[in-house]
């Protein structure tokens, strides 16, 4: 750990001002003492150098599965005044609303004899990787409505249920899109994608949840163990992903025009309320509500090929929640002490509101936001619950993931995908890619431990473990 | 080897040579395709694409560059072969390529788009040096 990082609690570190030059606000990271030991050199300047952004309140914010990224680190937070504040690509990521949600099914394990052969079905109708193509023919006129209604959109297509749309964040569709703003290339892009589930770290993913550790919220968000779930980590696809490269450019351009000064060519941004930050806004709010659609079409595939292989019924399939991981919002929150408007950038991070918040659906409001947080291909993934130690610390934010610690490369020298998914055979987990390199990259030992990553956010008090889910089967783009 | 892949956490990090400019940036065209499509054999080429790309300095452009060669990847389904371009304050150029076959080219990984963080493009000795990040 490098000599300049105080430790506050037990999972509470602060970068100080100074750390880089510029820094308005001091940064702040959790992690466990124990994963504080590897915090990358890289993660800790990036986090330093939001901080020096204007308009930033508080904190620079780092989750416990921060890691080195560019712009934000990967598990980044920072909230901005609306009148003093930017708006950065860099604060979002390419893969803008990348976000998991989670189904339940009435299924047990023993309901599934031939497990592989469900992975496989999965793999064959869900349009996975590189060169995938999209189950639909959408037109231009459709698409544009897809980018402002988002899972809306795809349930009044067929693509799902009325009672999905509210248990989607934002209720799966954000306010402010501006699809004039999303280029001619980004639409390109996304006809042909909408409904795949992309490569990297997007997977689908068969579970069984093997614990629960809150009874009382487990009830009120519908599961109980025993129960086989599927889990769905994809985002906005290609068309996000031009979004942010068009407007990372003209946001260039307005960083030198409106005079802001970067430690970094990756955070260019502009103000709030500039009409470059309005169109970026406007972009990726289009893009975020394509990622929901995205995910509602997945979903359906996946509960069509469930009615179809087990003869259960498709309502009897619901989706418990869907979060987004990067993504840039309008939120309120208490700011020294008065209710303020701030843009929150969540860049591989969760919102996790606490109890009583309006955006929470009524049935689980009186418990908290569920939050989802997704392991990696052999470890386990949770089901979490939002806190008020979330609205006071962090604005309301939590982890994503297990976050890396080994390089693609590196896991590629140490394993073939061969021999990863043959120690993931002999734990009773199938994994299906469209190649053993995938594999490999995406091997259990290059991620934190998702057990201790959880484990921080719920000691740090910004969420709090509902349950476990376990692995049965995955399929990886 | 022309290029080669360096240590990244969470993305593909890249150094690429070459001994001037419009091979850097077709060489670089390569190792975006052979991250995305893992690597394949060369093929007679039998489709071809014009590509042009503007920028304010030589990283702008290799930017700009290789953010319009994903597009083309993208949405035409291509597997480069060939790359030809010429270079002064723009670039402008053919692609030539075959068609996508999963059979042949599903090595890879998507990648989402081309970050100028940690980028650099240097004058060596010998030519030039690229490193660069592909987010994945």
């Amino acid at each position: 750990m490098n000599s300049q990082i105080q430790q506050i609690t037990k999972t509470e570190w602060e970068i100080p001002i100074g750390f880089v030059p510029g820094m308005r606000v001091p940064g702040r990271f959790f992690l466990s003492e124990n994963l504080a030991e590897n915090i990358e050199d890289g993660a800790l300047t990036q986090l330093a150098n939001v901080a020096t952004l204007p308009g930033i309140i508080r904190y620079s914010f780092g989750m416990p599965d921060i890691h080195w990224g560019y712009g934000f680190p990967i598990g980044g937070v920072a909230a901005f005044n609306a009148e003093t504040g930017i708006i950065s690509p860099g604060g979002v990521g390419f893969d803008i609303n990348c976000g998991v949600r989670m189904i339940t099914t009435p299924l047990h394990i023993s309901d599934i004899p031939d497990m592989k052969g469900l992975i496989e079905n999965l793999f064959d109708s869900v349009p996975t990787g590189v060169g995938s193509k999209s189950p639909l023919r959408l037109s231009q006129s459709n698409l544009s409505l897809m980018l402002e209604e988002g899972a809306k959109n795809a349930v009044d297509m067929g693509y799902g249920m009325e009672s999905d749309i509210r248990r989607c964040e934002e209720n799966g569709a954000m306010k402010g899109a501006l699809p004039e703003h999303v280029s001619k290339k980004a639409r390109q892009r996304g006809i042909p994608q909408c409904g795949t589930l992309g490569s990297g770290n997007h997977f689908l993913e068969v579970q069984v949840i093997d614990n629960i550790m809150d009874a009382s919220a487990a009830k009120t968000f519908g599961v109980s163990e025993g129960q086989i779930c599927v889990m769905i980590h994809c985002g906005s696809r290609g068309l996000g992903h031009q979004v942010c490269t068009d407007h990372l450019q003209i946001l260039e351009s307005a960083t030198k025009k409106y005079g802001i000064e970067l430690p970094d060519r990756q955070l260019a941004c502009a103000p709030l309320s500039s009409p470059e930050g309005e169109a970026y806004f406007g972009a990726m709010a289009a893009s975020a509500n394509y990622a929901w659609a995205n995910r509602q079409i997945i979903t359906h595939i996946v509960r069509e090929l469930f009615t179809k292989k087990f003869g259960i019924s498709y309502e009897d399939m619901p989706l418990i929640y869907d979060v987004a991981h990067n993504v840039a919002k309008w939120e309120e929150h208490d700011v020294d002490g008065s209710r303020q408007t701030v843009c929150v950038h969540r860049k591989g991070a969760t919102r996790a509101f606490g109890p009583g918040r309006v955006e929470i659906p009524q049935e689980y409001r009186a418990c908290g936001q569920p939050v989802l947080i997704p392991g990696s291909m052999g470890t386990p993934s949770y089901l979490l619950a939002g806190t008020q130690g979330a609205m006071e610390k962090t604005f309301g934010s939590t982890c994503h993931g297990s976050g890396r610690v080994q390089s693609r490369s590196s896991a590629k020298r140490s394993q073939t995908g061969e021999e990863v998914a043959e120690a993931l055979l002999k734990r009773g987990i199938i994994v299906r890619a469209p190649n053993p390199a995938a594999i490999a990259e995406e091997a259990p030992e290059v991620y934190k431990s998702s057990s201790e990553v959880v484990q921080t956010v719920h000691d740090a008090g910004i969420s709090r473990i509902v349950a476990r889910l376990r692995p049965l089967g995955v399929i990886k783009g | 080897m022309v290029f080669e892949e360096l240590e990244h956490t969470a993305d593909v990090r890249m150094r690429i040579s070459a001994p001037d400019l419009p091979s850097l940036f077709s060489e670089s065209g390569f190792a975006l395709a052979k991250t995305l499509y893992g690597p394949y054999h060369f093929e007679t080429p039998a489709y071809s694409f014009p590509i042009e790309a503007e920028g304010k300095d030589p990283e702008e452009l290799m930017v700009n560059f290789l953010s319009e060669l994903l597009f083309l990847f993208e949405t035409e389904y291509l597997v480069p072969q060939k790359i030809t371009i010429s270079i002064d304050s723009s670039v402008s150029g053919t692609v030539e390529g075959v068609l996508f076959d999963r059979a042949k080219h599903a090595g890879g990984i998507g990648v989402k788009g081309i970050s100028y963080s940690g980028m650099s493009l240097a004058k060596t000795d010998t030519g030039y040096e690229l490193i660069i990040i592909f987010d994945i």
